[in-house]
């Protein structure tokens, strides 16, 4: 064996120089030609690369569903098209050990400390133009003391009493009474105590006893009842309502509009109420013997207050969640856990929390010692599509999908092709005419027309579920025609043979003659043909559902993950809802073709080029 | 030949009329009543019993009780219709569109025209490159640029064409803003003649040149593989010893021969791209037989898909005839065989 080796370049190894100089003791040793496709095909560094990660992203799609749930209804109108981000509770550290307020919004976090300084984290840009992180130069020069984040605005308190709004402000989340904004000298609000923020509206408490709130009043309910003015120690702001807790102990709807479910308020709550707070669509009191109530009409699990022993004495609300602190420093949430906001990590609960902010679908927990604790929303890392689903759940679920339509479709395709090749080829005569014609109507059929037209006709009339296997059923009926044609022409060659002949003389049934004395000489080209037409069903599969007329959301596939993208908007500025879907796929089918060409360069042994 | 050429096209139609049968016969399946369609608007102003006469009528005219293959058979035109005599398709009367409210002929004659333009330019562009290129690969078998090539083209087949599309709408359209996302024309804009030629081939650029490169990958390994395999014949060592030009080998001697079987690629290609088209047409909003199909489908105008369904049909029927007699008339061979 010649020791020199001759130093490929990166090219040569990438994309495989596989003329290696062999001995000829080692050339012609004898093998099984089974084991030298197997060696072949092992030798073959592309067919090998598309193997492993086809291998990779099909245990990634198929044991991901597993851990990852999808929820078929879900829609969020405060996550739409949020890019690839992980940095939602990713707290400044500059402000480390230095919390004074946090607030979060729906995908980002605002929070001053204890110096009076400003910081914005998170994905913060609201459209185009507008973005949370320009915070304007006046709050910068401010010490600010308190922050709260809405929808699409944030409100800041400082030192001075003046409030600053900003973020988007064209629906009037800045129209500040003058109280408040510092510019009437006659009626100055007292010290705000508190600061609230809702969908797109803002409340404060002051010290002496009254509220404020300003904001989108079109849906939101943000008048004051007077007889209530003077007697608030704290408000609580769910999406577009609020509700007091007065000086004395007793929750009241302090808004105008009644008969929504907020305004009645459960007769418990009359007196002892230590603290309320609202979710997206509840609200919920905890009374001095740490008795929490929970009204409005939540359908997130809301209501589901877990088993305590110690006593709650805070609470705070998310969109669809609550957290409340106890009495022994710990914490406990419930409700909504889509993006795991109720479950309490284990790290946090040491009795050390001295307090907790909670919003939207975030969770910040304060030590004594000045520590963060996080849980909840981090993020998504692919990114939201247009009804705020995780494009990475969706990923995951749609090639399940993708691949199990396609195999199976293959599978039916090759069960018609083999069993009718088989038998066309073997008998011949008339039985072949008649399968020949009939695979050629077929095949004179227009593939993607006729599948279209089969899912418009049939698939109107039909569940989700039963649509999926149509479209399974369609793919299959529509694409045995070549396994058909090439099976038959195989037997054609193998039945003239002498082994046929032998077990004809020996009396063999002709079904076990045709599947299992010929049908294994062709198997290796079969695997080959199986392993093409699997690429080609998964395309085709989503080509449909591309066109929106295969699999249709909200089931997702890879097809029809991709259905819309195809305008200047989406594809520049939400490039995340089609960059991923398209790559994923893309490998996918690469690597399969990769690895039919090599199996068929293994089984082939003429393509070696000796 | 002649005989051949016979027996081929008789043999077409017979498949014609049972595939065109199997499309009439699927499209019945729908629910749908032509002769309450049709009376709908006059509902309002008729008496009941008028009504219900007038619709017994009707249907009675249309035929809408007979059997299925009585239907068929007028809807064909092969058979006189209850009133008008001989008036189905094939005396060109393809039927009326309920979403247009046009006869069908003259809804589809645009669209058509603007997809065969796309594909046969298309299919000049996709030759142009492949050949050539498929060629020179199998020349330099084994070369740096063959195995490039054979990896790059793994990619171009891999991935399906509207990727292709969102990818190159992302290039050339969003980021390097050389040609429309979408469209036909000009918004607008009211040019003729060569303004408006050239308009047109502004907007279809980027079309053609996802359909192209789409067609790449397949093409270029196939035209390789056939011209290895003509390159590898025995004749083909014989004048190289004899001393002929490499270049008299290459395109004479062995590009004949490779020639067969990409003829078929050719055509069955071309068909592909017929039906194909389905996809690029609606990615770039472009006005042809396949956003009109999916239009149809959409709108449940399912005479208009049905007539569409049959110039698809149509299509890949008489591009397997061409191609059939293309084989006979490169190697004749092949007649002997038949």
């Amino acid at each position: 064996m010649s020791e020199k080796k001759k130093k490929n370049s990166l090219l040569a190894r990438l994309f495989g120089n596989r003329n290696k100089e062999v001995d000829v003791m080692v050339e012609e040793q004898i093998q099984s030609p089974g084991k030298m496709m197997l060696d072949n095909f092992l030798h073959n560094r592309l067919g090998m690369t598309g193997l492993i990660v086809f291998i990779l992203i099909f245990i990634f799609v198929s044991v991901g569903p597993n851990f990852v749930e999808l929820d078929l209804g879900a829609a969020d109108n405060t996550q739409l098209n949020v890019p690839p981000t992980t940095t939602m509770m990713s707290i400044p550290k500059q402000m480390k050990n230095k919390v004074q307020a946090i607030a979060s919004g729906p995908t980002f976090g605002i929070g001053c400390d204890t110096d009076g300084n400003v910081y914005v984290w998170g994905h913060t840009k609201i459209t185009e133009t507008l973005d949370i992180k320009k915070v304007p130069e006046e709050v910068k020069k401010a010490k600010i003391i308190d922050v709260a984040a809405g929808y699409d605005h944030v409100v800041a308190l400082d030192d001075k009493n003046k409030v600053y709004v900003w973020g988007n402000t064209r629906l009037g989340q800045d129209r500040i009474p003058d109280e408040l904004a510092g510019t009437s000298r006659i009626n100055k609000a007292g010290k705000v105590i508190q600061l609230e923020a809702g969908y797109q509206i803002s409340g404060v408490v002051t010290e002496d006893g009254e509220a404020y709130f300003w904001g989108n009043s079109n849906m939101a309910d943000i008048d004051v009842k007077s007889e209530y003015q003077g007697r608030i120690k704290k408000i609580a702001i769910a999406t577009y309502n609020y509700c007091l807790l007065l000086d004395d102990g007793s929750v009241a709807y302090g808004g105008l509009k009644t008969g929504n479910p907020f305004a009645n308020i459960p007769s418990s709550l009359s007196s002892g109420v230590v603290d309320i707070a609202a979710s997206g669509e509840t609200m919920a009191a905890v009374d001095q013997n740490g008795k929490i109530t929970i009204w409005g009409s939540g359908t997130h699990g809301e209501r589901n207050v877990p088993e305590f022993e110690s006593k709650p004495v805070e609470i705070y609300g998310g969109r669809y969640h609550y957290t409340a602190l106890m009495d022994n420093n710990d914490v406990i949430s419930w409700g909504d856990n889509s993006h795991g906001q109720a479950d309490v990590p284990n790290s946090v609960n040491n009795g050390d929390i001295a307090t907790v902010f909670s919003g939207f679908y975030q969770n910040y927990a304060v030590t004594t010692t000045g520590e963060v604790e996080t849980w909840g929303l981090k993020g998504h890392p692919l990114g939201t599509d247009d009804m705020g689903r995780d494009i990475l759940t969706r990923i995951i679920h749609g090639g399940k999908t993708t691949m199990t339509v396609g195999a199976i479709a293959e599978v039916i395709a090759l069960i018609i092709g083999v069993v009718l090749g088989a038998i066309a080829g073997y008998f011949g005569g008339k039985t072949d005419l008649i399968i020949m014609r009939i695979t050629e109507v077929i095949g004179a059929l227009p593939f993607l027309p006729f599948a279209l037209l089969l899912s418009a006709i049939i698939g109107a009339r039909i569940d989700v579920q039963l649509r999926m296997y149509l479209i399974m059923v369609v793919l299959g009926l529509l694409s045995w025609t070549g396994i058909c044609r090439l099976i038959r022409a195989q037997i054609l060659a193998e039945r003239e043979k002498e082994f046929v002949l032998a077990a004809q003389a020996m009396g063999v049934k002709e079904s076990s003659i045709i599947f299992k004395h010929i049908l294994p000489n062709v198997m290796s080209i079969l695997l080959v043909e199986a392993t093409l037409g699997f690429a080609t069903c998964m395309l085709t599969e989503s080509s449909l559902s591309y066109l929106g007329f295969g699999i249709t959301p909200p089931t997702p596939t890879w097809g029809n993950m991709l259905t819309g993208a195809n305008n200047s908007v989406v594809i520049q500025q939400y490039w995340w809802r089609w960059v991923f879907p398209a790559a994923i796929f893309g490998v996918c089918t690469i690597c399969i073709n990769l690895m039919g060409d090599a199996i068929r360069e293994a089984v082939d042994p003429k393509s070696l080029g000796r | 030949m002649k005989k051949y050429i016979i027996k081929r096209i008789l043999y077409m139609v017979i498949v014609f009329f049972i595939v065109s049968f199997l499309m009439y016969f699927l499209f019945n399946l729908i629910p749908s009543d032509p002769a309450r369609n049709q009376l709908e608007a006059m509902k309002t102003s008729l008496k009941p019993e008028q009504y219900q006469q007038m619709y017994q009528q009707l249907r009675l005219e249309m035929g809408l009780d007979d059997p299925i293959i009585l239907r068929y058979a007028r809807w064909m035109g092969l058979m006189p219709t209850v009133k008008n005599g001989f008036n189905g398709l094939l005396q060109g009367n393809l039927g009326y569109s309920l979403y247009f409210k046009k006869n069908i002929i003259e809804v589809v004659v645009a669209p058509m025209k603007t997809t065969i333009f796309l594909n046969i330019f298309s299919t000049i562009l996709a030759l142009g490159i492949t050949i050539p290129l498929g060629i020179y690969c199998a020349v330099h078998k084994g070369s740096k640029i063959d195995n490039f090539t054979m990896v790059f083209t793994i990619i171009g087949y891999s991935i399906p064409v509207y990727i292709i599309a969102l990818v190159f709408i992302f290039l050339f359209a969003v980021i390097l803003r050389w040609f429309p996302v979408s469209g036909m024309g000009t918004p607008g804009a009211n040019y003729t003649g060569l303004r408006k030629m050239l308009d047109m081939l502004y907007y279809f650029a980027l079309p053609l040149i996802v359909i192209t490169f789409g067609s790449l990958g397949g093409m270029t390994r196939y035209v390789r593989a056939a011209m290895i395999d003509a390159l590898s014949m025995d004749h083909i060592k014989t004048a190289r010893a004899k001393g002929v030009k490499e270049k008299t080998v290459i395109y004479s001697h062995a590009w004949r021969n490779a020639l067969l079987p990409v003829i078929t690629l050719i055509i069955g290609w071309f068909l592909g791209i017929f039906s194909g088209s389905v996809i690029i047409e609606n990615t770039f909003s472009i006005n042809g037989m396949g956003s009109l199909y999916i239009k149809a489908l959409n709108s449940h105008d399912y005479d208009l898909a049905l007539a569409m369904q049959m110039f698809y049909c149509v299509v890949s029927l008489v591009g397997a005839l061409i191609m059939d007699l293309s084989y006979s008339f490169v190697d004749p061979r092949v007649r002997v065989d038949k």
